[in-house]
């Protein structure tokens, strides 16, 4: 060592040395990208040339009388709302069968987590060619008697959200179940004995005990799964791009379209600054229910 | 104890409903032309292999699957030494600014990388990386690095202080404690972040969409999506392409079960 460790120098020169290829990398690609977003968000600029042109708020402006904006935005929203009342609601009614289970527990709780590891793009893949009109929901549905709803579902004006929502749900569920599941076996098995005692039901005792005490937990799978929906990309891009006509556009399919593929980049910038004010919001929101659930 | 067979049964419908989109998948990729036309829930009869090959080599599947590795493997091991060095800084050392450090750090974990791509890519460019392994592999860094800084300084604030001290006094220097005292207690922490940088690594499509667009450079969800386009009638091609990205993570997960799922839940906010 050149370098006497507990000298004044060494002292100061260690933070430094320690923390530089983490802040190094971070500043220039993360932290600085995101300072741009916000300033091209001012500008009139098509991404290559070198002179941009500043415009104040005029890409906002246009962002505000923009149909196809609002409705790639109204999308997103239905978009989480659809993944939210399945990973929420029956992410934590499985949870709770699962909890109740000690044999086979494995196996099935790898079966329900499997789906979240699997690439959104392998995930885009399969589940569209599950939706083809003579694929294997259409066939299914027919054969358990319900040819009735059979529709070509990426194809189809009115389905095409919603089935590429769930298909969302499908990949992402079995993380709400795993957070419930830690979330329940913090609950005081005390409770449950003493709802037993006082007579009450195994859906009595869900509905008074265990409700109650994951009202945290779901709160944060409430959220995990609002800033999750609003940062899909992949699985829409893979399949529909937004289609048909836009009847499948989410604010990430938006931003990427007007940006990167019309070069029409500072709006898509306003686009990015929308995307991420709402999902730093709720990050926000999550971070400090979390904090405050430690404590 | 009907109750007991009941909730069995539900949880038995609920596997076999997640796992099928798998499975069915997993059938037809196995399945030789002959049987396609079967329904996708029939096993396969003959079980041949002349999609994964056709998709390997003519697909260049070899090609991407190679690209794909090694961009993961690179940014699991980076990722674990930039984010342990910074949280042993936050965490042991003691100097000015560190709340500022803090915070940018934790400004991290709120940016979605779906907002910033577009200039994301612009820096890219700007300093030649575009088509380059190297920079989706700083971007893939810099966009997870405080996820696990966070969870490298949760290690180490569980180990007692007076450790750290000793070896100190001992006239270790800091990066011998670094290495030799406090990384090899902070394994689990290594685990995980290897595991879920990783998956994420070898999961992404968005920045190598973008970064990527030499065919010769592309990752596995760049080409499976690039043949989608071109082959979008090849079922068993498409299969086997998928269960080519999907398996490695697959065995991955089910090798690790118990490190997997608690990383993901001390990482879900990426």
């Amino acid at each position: 060592m050149l370098l006497d460790p507990d000298s004044n120098l060494a002292k100061r020169l260690n933070p430094v040395l320690f923390l530089l290829p983490a802040m190094a990398i971070y500043l220039v690609f993360a932290i600085y990208p995101t300072i741009s977003v916000v300033e091209y968000s001012f500008t009139d600029w098509d991404g290559i040339n070198p002179k941009r042109e500043y415009i104040g708020l005029a890409n906002y402006e246009r962002l505000f009388t923009d149909k196809i904006f609002w409705e790639a935005f109204r999308n997103t929203f239905v978009w989480s709302g659809v993944v939210i009342v399945i990973n929420v609601g029956l992410g934590l009614v499985i949870a709770a069968m699962l909890a109740r289970v000690w044999k086979a527990r494995l196996i099935i709780q790898t079966a329900i987590v499997l789906p979240v590891v699997i690439s959104p793009m392998a995930v885009a893949t399969i589940w569209r060619w599950m939706y083809q009109p003579k694929g294997v929901v259409n066939q299914v549905l027919e054969a358990i008697g319900l040819g009735a709803l059979k529709t070509p579902w990426l194809g189809s004006p009115d389905a095409v959200l919603y089935a590429l929502a769930f298909a969302h749900s499908w990949s992402t569920i079995g993380l709400s179940v795993i957070i419930f599941l830690a979330g329940l076996q913090a609950v005081d098995e005390d409770l449950y004995d003493a709802a037993r005692v006082d007579g009450a039901t195994p859906v009595q005792s869900f509905r008074y005990v265990t409700l109650p005490a994951l009202r945290p937990v779901t709160a944060v799978v409430f959220i995990l799964t609002l800033t999750q929906s609003f940062k899909v990309f992949d699985i829409v891009w893979a399949t529909t791009q937004g289609g048909p006509i836009r009847f499948s556009e989410i604010l990430s399919t938006y931003m990427y379209k007007r940006g990167a593929l019309e070069n029409d980049y500072g709006y898509g910038a306003a686009i990015g600054v929308a995307l991420l004010v709402i999902v730093s919001l709720a990050t926000i929101i999550y971070m400090r229910i979390q904090h405050r659930e430690e404590q | 104890m009907i109750g007991r067979y009941a909730l069995l049964f539900s949880l038995g419908v609920v596997a076999i409903l997640m796992a099928s989109p798998l499975i069915l998948t997993l059938f037809s990729s196995l399945k030789p032309t002959t049987e396609l036309v079967n329904p996708p829930w029939h096993p396969p009869f003959d079980i041949t292999f002349e999609h994964y090959i056709r998709v390997w080599t003519e697909g260049k599947f070899n090609r991407y699957f190679l690209n794909t590795l090694v961009i993961s493997t690179v940014d699991a091991i980076a990722m674990i030494g930039i984010a342990s060095l910074a949280a042993y800084a936050l965490v042991f050392m003691r100097f000015r600014g560190k709340s500022i450090v803090q915070i940018l750090f934790l400004v991290g974990l709120m940016i979605p990388v779906t907002a910033i791509i577009l200039p994301l890519y612009s820096v890219v460019r700007s300093v030649g990386l575009v088509n380059t392994h190297l920079g989706v592999i700083f971007a893939d860094l810099a966009l997870a690095v405080s996820v696990f800084i966070f969870l490298f300084s949760s290690y180490f604030l569980s180990v007692p202080k007076a450790l750290h001290e000793a070896a100190r006094i001992d006239g270790a220097t800091e990066f011998q404690t670094y290495r030799r005292v406090i990384m090899p207690i902070a394994r689990p922490a290594v685990v995980t972040t290897a595991l879920l940088e990783f998956l994420w690594s070898w999961n992404d499509l968005l920045l190598r969409l973008l970064l990527l667009p030499r065919d010769e450079m592309r990752t596995l969800s760049v080409g499976l999506l690039n043949f989608q386009g071109i082959m979008t009638r090849d079922v068993a091609g498409l299969s086997s392409g998928t269960m080519i990205m999907a398996l490695p993570v697959v065995l991955l997960f089910l090798a690790f079960q118990r490190h997997f799922v608690r990383g993901m839940t001390q990482g879900a906010v990426k």
